[in-house]
Parts: C-alpha cells; structure tokens; sequence
C-alpha cells in the first residue's frame, strides 16, 4: 500500500464539468446509466465565480450529489506579478460554499505585467524559478488554508539554462512547499514526446507520496509535435502510460478532461470505465 | 537569465501583432541570437517555431472566445473582418482579468471608436446588447415578485408596495435598433435605420431576455434602478396628461408586464430590514 498524503482520498473516476453535463450532474439523470460512472466532478475555478445563474445552481446541485474538484487555470504561480490577491479571495470563497475535495492549478505562468494570457506557459526549471513558485505555492496554501496540487503542464519548448529536469523541479517544488502534485499522463505523454524524454522515467522520478490526482486527455499528433488539444479520446500510448502510473502511485483519483468535440456523456463514461478497470486490474481485479 | 526577463521577452514574442518569425527578423540578428539563447530548439522544431507554437495558440484561443461571445457581431461584421478586428482589440485591450469571460469585455466600445465601427455604427450597439446579455447568464440571483404574488396582494399593501429590480438586468440606449439584426443570422440583413432605443436586458431564472421599451416605460425602469418607487408614486407620475383611471391602468400595466417578466424582486418578508440600496 502507498502511502498518500492526507487530504488526496482516491474518489475513483471522474469527469471535467463542461456544460454539455450540467443538467446530468445536476440531476442524476442521463440517457442510460451513464453518469452513475461519474464518481465525481472537476470544474474550472475561473467559470464557477460568478455570483449567480445556471453555473452556480449547477455547481451547488452537482455538489449534492458527488464530490468536486476545483482546478483553477489562472493562479499562475510562476509569474513574476504579485499573486492575485482577489483572485484568491474569490476562490477561497467558492471553496467556502463548495467545500471540494481539494483545489488544484498549473506548473506555469500566464500573467505579465496585469495581462493575462490565458495560456499555461512553461517555466525555466532552475533554482530561482523553483524558491518563486515555492513561496508562492506556500502562500497560496496559507490563504486557502489547504494543500493544494500542482499539476505538469504540456509543452513545446524548454530552456536551455534549466538546470534540472522537470520531475526534479516537481519533487523539489512538492517538498519545498509541502503541496501534492497532480499527473497529468497526457501532459506527460505529449512532452516526452515533444522535448525527446521518456515518459516512464519521468513518472518513476517523482515520489509516490505526493501524487493526489491523475488527468487522462487526447491530444493531435502534427507532423513536427504532439499538440494537447482535449478534444480526442484517449489515446493507446496515453492507456499504456496511465497503466505504468497506476502501478507505481496506486489507485489515485483519475480525471477525464473532454473540453472540445465532446460526445455524448456514454461515450465519455466508456473511457472513465475503462480507467475504472485498469485501477481495478491493479489491486488484482478487487473491486472496493 | 533571470526570471523576470525571460518572461518578459517570452511575452513580448508571443503576444505581438505579428507572428514570432516576423518579430524576429524585425529585430535583427541579435534578438535571432537571443531567442536560441534562450529556447532549445532541434531540426524538427527550431526555436523560433516552437515560440511560434504558443503565440498561435494565444491568439486562437482569445479570438475563439471572441468570436463565441460575440457570433451575431462577427455574422454582420463578415468574418474577414473580424479578424483584424480582434487583432487590433487584443493589441490595444490585453486581458487583464483571471476570468475568460472578461477578455471580450472592452470590444463594444473598441468597436465604436474602430474603423470598422465607425462605418457601421449599430456594430457597435450590437455587440453591446450581445456584451449584457453574457453578463446576465452568471449575474448575482435574486427572488423575484412573480404575477401570482402580486395578484394576492392585499390591496392596502398596494400603494406602499416597493418596486425593486432584480440585479440581473441592464439598460442600454441606442441609436439603432438592432433587435432585428441581433433576430437574424444573415449577414446580408438589411441595415438598421436611425431609431433611438432602450433596450432592456435581463434574467429570468436561469434565461436572458431582452426588449425593447417605450421612452416612458424606459424612464421609469431608470427611476427604479435609483430606488425608492413604490406603486403609488409610479402611479402619481404616470398621471400627468391622464385620468386617474388611466394612470392606475397603465401603472397595472407595467406591474403587470414587470412581474411577468421576472424583473422585479420580491419584497422584503414583514417587519425585516431593507437590505442597503
């Protein structure tokens, strides 16, 4: 048994909150049995803090009836721009009425000088980058009085004065700031493939303990990169990497992200089922 | 290389006007130097394309959303012009706030003061009926008066019965009525004449409506905004140039229209504060 940090409890499958799904979260009801496989639901941070409407009656109904996730994709923590304080204050307020498992963001930074970019740019991966987003991520888990996860990002480029590898600055980041790390195996997938590294040896670097949630997602192969699009189903590469993961971190919580060309909710719980049985297979086909 | 001016020079490559390679060659051998100073890049993919990579995913995906919000405005403006259109509102408008949603925020009034809107002015009004209609779907949620309550409304509590908008709702004057336009999906819809209009916009529940309203109606949707009109004072005002009769029946009216609507809030349970206005 591995042994995991408190707070990161392994919630089965779950599935990115999109509005195709909102009335099935809500409800309970969906063609067929679908989202009976739904064992609980990620929403964007930024698209719930509003102050009313169909989001927030969606978000307090589907709270009733599955746990949340709140992954937030504006904290940008490796920004040299000050935190967003209100930024914080709005998501510690969400989190207040929500109460979600836990609240996760991005190895990255998007914001330069009050602009945003809505993007997930990628960080030079050096000693200085890691005490800044380490100060940072600290800070974060101050205000919102809670671990929070860190999730890899994909990317297309590197630094040439990064100093480390990115798992290196992942569990120097998980330590330094005491958070938990979110795996995105896709992300993986998409910059092993981009920057020439191995996949496997990137999951085996980064310690056991820390790993609180997985992300599976498609992505486009173009003639000179792999693009990580969400828009596709998962892909066999991405199956056989998610399996490695499983066997090395455990039964971890597994998110499905579909943010594009998304199907019917069936379709979707397919591959959530799918990811169901390959966690099953790892605790030698027991079911819990 | 410090942090701060990595991302600095990252920022500037990606968010340019013009693409990563353009920039580059602009800026002479030595930022060409700077950039493969900076980026790995290999045969497959040089730096200069993997920059490249992330400044079309910047400008895509904030004119993807542009292009969301905004479908009548881009429809009537013509998809060949939006694009520079969006090109020259992300220059001069950078996101600035955590929420996608906000990134179109600035386009209405971009628009107005922008060549292409200053061609077609209801262009401009268009996209900003479009602009309150998003801002209504998560606006803040308040109880609402509905035309059951107000017809078991005891008629003593009539006169002092306070009229009070529900916050999800918005006022706009144009000089055109582009109701029409916003009606059809044609980009070949026959231009708009010269009308000035009040458009009233709001939520009802979970859906966003809007309106048209007569110059009256229009002010007194004003006065409500300001607060502190009750039903007899609207019926008062509205008895200038009317019987009393005809002042009663027509305050009825708009009650009536308003309740139905869902745009007037519910009042407050007997003997609790007002909240502040």
């Amino acid at each position: 048994m591995i042994g995991r940090m408190e707070g990161f409890a392994a919630l089965g499958q779950g599935l990115g909150l999109r509005p195709p799904f909102y009335e099935a979260a809500a409800t309970g009801a969906s063609s067929g049995t679908a989202v009976a496989a739904v064992d609980w639901w990620e929403v964007i941070s930024e698209n719930f803090m509003g102050e009313g409407g169909n989001p927030r009656r969606v978000l307090r109904a589907a709270r009733a009836r599955r746990p949340i996730v709140l992954h937030g994709v504006s904290m940008s923590l490796g920004s040299t721009d000050p935190l967003d304080a209100r930024y914080l204050d709005r998501l510690a307020a969400l989190a207040a009425e929500i109460e979600p498992a836990w609240i996760s963001d991005h190895l990255c930074w998007s914001s330069l000088g009050g602009h945003r970019a809505h993007d997930l740019w990628p960080l030079p991966f050096t000693e200085e980058a890691l005490r800044h987003v380490a100060a940072r991520v600290a800070r974060v888990q101050e205000r919102l009085g809670r671990r929070i996860l860190v999730e890899n990002v994909s990317s297309y480029l590197t630094y040439r004065h990064s100093t480390m590898s990115e798992p290196e600055f992942l569990t120097a980041l998980a330590e330094r700031a005491d958070c938990g790390l979110l795996l995105d195996v896709n992300n993986v997938f998409v910059s092993a493939h981009n920057h020439g590294f191995d996949a496997v040896a990137f999951l085996d670097a980064i310690p056991r303990e820390r790993v609180g949630q997985f992300h599976l997602a498609g992505h486009e192969t173009l003639p000179t990169h792999l693009r990580d699009t969400h828009d596709r189903p998962v892909c066999d590469g991405v199956w056989e990497l998610y399996r490695h993961a499983v066997a090395r971190f455990g039964d971890v919580a597994t998110l499905l992200e579909r943010d594009d060309h998304i199907p019917p909710l069936d379709e979707l719980c397919a591959e959530l089922r799918h990811a169901g049985e390959i966690a099953r297979a790892s605790r030698g086909g027991a079911d819990k | 290389m410090k942090l701060a001016d990595l991302e600095a020079r990252f920022y500037e490559l990606v968010t340019a006007r013009d693409s990563v390679a353009v920039t580059v060659a602009e800026g002479g051998p030595e930022v060409r130097r700077a950039v493969e100073q900076m980026v790995v890049g290999d045969a497959r993919l040089p730096a200069i394309a993997r920059l490249e990579i992330y400044a079309d995913m910047y400008f895509t995906r904030l004119r993807d959303v542009l292009a969301e919000e905004y479908a009548k405005t881009a429809a009537a403006l013509g998809g060949a012009a939006f694009h520079p259109l969006v090109v020259d509102y992300l220059d001069a408008c950078r996101p600035d706030h955590p929420s996608m949603r906000e990134v179109g925020a600035r386009l209405p009034s971009f628009l107005a003061a922008h060549p292409a809107g200053a061609r077609r002015p209801w262009l401009a009004e268009l996209a900003r009926l479009e602009r309150a209609r998003l801002e209504m779907v998560d606006g803040a949620d308040a109880e609402t008066l509905t035309l059951e309550a107000l017809r078991t409304l005891p008629p003593e509590r009539f006169a002092t019965l306070d009229l009070r908008l529900v916050p999800s709702h918005a006022l706009l004057a144009t000089r055109f009525d582009v109701v029409p336009l916003w009606r059809s999906d044609d980009p070949g819809a026959p231009v708009p004449a010269p009308s000035p209009t009040a458009l009233l916009v709001w939520r009802c529940e979970l859906e966003v409506f809007h309106r048209a309203v007569d110059a009256e109606e229009g002010d007194w949707l004003r006065r409500l905004e300001s607060g502190d009109v009750m039903f007899a004072s609207l019926c008062a005002g509205l008895g200038r140039g009317r019987s009393d009769e005809a002042a009663a029946a027509r305050a009825f009216e708009l009650v009536g229209r308003w309740a139905s609507d869902g745009l007037l809030r519910a009042p407050e349970p007997e003997g609790s504060e007002l909240p502040p206005r």
